[in-house]
């Protein structure tokens, strides 16, 4: 099974949570970036996010002054990760339930972002689809289940 | 005011709702799409959209087969859809409200695609914010500052201060009519010819 951290992508950008938007939007402009990463104050701290649907949804819908409105008043924080061994169908199935597109890779430190279209453009579930069953099996090969017959 | 027409992406890449979802998967890994428009079936059918959220969520998570996956069951149809005339701000409150990320621009048929990514990065809210509703917030401060100033006395403090934010907001509204004005034919003449005779500066 692919892992998360075979197709998550390694360029992470970091801001922090004080920055203005204005600044967090550049940032995004210039790299081509969809989200940014929000740094922790401290090792204990969780990590956030902030997407370009909070700085739409949240600021230009409101008209409010992205030079004027921080970072920390949009973000997702704490945001849900992701631990770079967790199977890419599971990812997948995890960013279903929870209604996410995207989230940190970490293992102790920030490792990368594995977001819907990392899945879909580097995946391989056109090629091999894993039902449930294959999924357990996979997890399981020694149950009597996952046996197989020759 | 920007128009959704402005910052849409005009090259559409729309797919049958009868097509594979592996077929679906491989146009958008070529072309680097999120999403493709579905075809309508005849004019006075709907559109349709089917994103790459729409392929992680209902055949990635769930380990469906794609090749056996057919675009009609995972597609939105009919999708919510945008006039080209729209101000920017309005599809961002239109997402924003519906919590969708990309509607496609149509008028008559179908012009483009317009998403959350174009609007961050050609939408011109960083440089303007522009407020919505204006008009009607003013009405509503200014009703308030009346209450204010007949409960509190017309010349107490709480009263000016009602009146300041009346006035700040008039001067928002002035902004927004200044900025949607169409420039004379006299100014636009102007703008390309400055040297004419008729576009001189008197200063006095």
């Amino acid at each position: 099974m692919m892992q998360a951290q075979e197709i998550m992508t390694k360029d992470v950008v970091t801001i922090s949570g004080s920055s203005t938007v204005a600044e967090a939007v550049k940032i995004m402009k210039d790299q081509g970036l969809r989200a940014l990463i929000v740094e922790r104050r401290s090792d204990g701290d969780p990590y956030g996010i902030v997407t370009e649907t909070d700085i739409v949804y949240k600021i230009a819908a409101f008209g409010h002054d992205p030079k004027k409105m921080r970072v920390y008043e949009i973000m997702t924080k704490p945001c849900i990760t992701v631990n770079p061994d967790l199977g890419v169908e599971y990812v997948a199935r995890l960013f279903a339930n929870t209604r996410i597109r995207r989230a940190p890779v970490v293992k102790g430190q920030l490792l990368g972002v594995i977001s819907i279209s990392d899945i879909l453009n580097k995946s391989d579930f056109v090629e091999k689809p894993k039902s449930e069953f294959e999924l357990y099996c996979e997890d399981n090969p020694s149950a009597l289940e996952a046996r197989i017959y020759d | 005011m920007l128009l959704a027409k402005d910052i849409m992406t005009p090259n559409v890449i729309t797919i049958s709702g009868s097509a594979t979802v592996a077929e679906a998967v491989k146009i958008m890994k070529d072309k680097g799409l999120r999403a493709l428009v579905v075809d309508r079936r005849s004019d006075s059918d709907p559109y349709g959209i089917v994103t790459e959220t729409d392929i992680v969520y209902k055949i990635a998570a769930f380990g469906h087969d794609p090749k056996k996956m057919r675009v009609y069951e995972i597609m939105t149809k009919p999708c919510i859809t945008v006039n080209p005339d729209l101000g920017v701000e309005y599809v961002a409150r239109l997402f924003a409200n519906t919590r969708i990320r990309r509607a496609p621009v149509i008028e008559g048929k179908l012009q483009g695609i317009i998403s959350v990514s174009d609007i961050l990065k050609k939408g011109d809210f960083v440089e303007k914010p522009k407020q919505l509703y204006i008009e009607d917030r003013l009405d509503v401060a200014r009703e308030e500052a009346r209450a204010v100033c007949a409960a509190k006395g017309a010349t107490s403090p709480e009263c000016a201060a009602a009146w300041d934010e009346v006035e700040e907001l008039q001067a928002a509204a002035a902004d927004k009519r200044q900025s949607e004005k169409k420039p004379s034919s006299l100014e636009a003449y102007c703008a390309e010819n400055p040297d004419a005779r008729e576009c001189r500066i008197y200063e006095d």
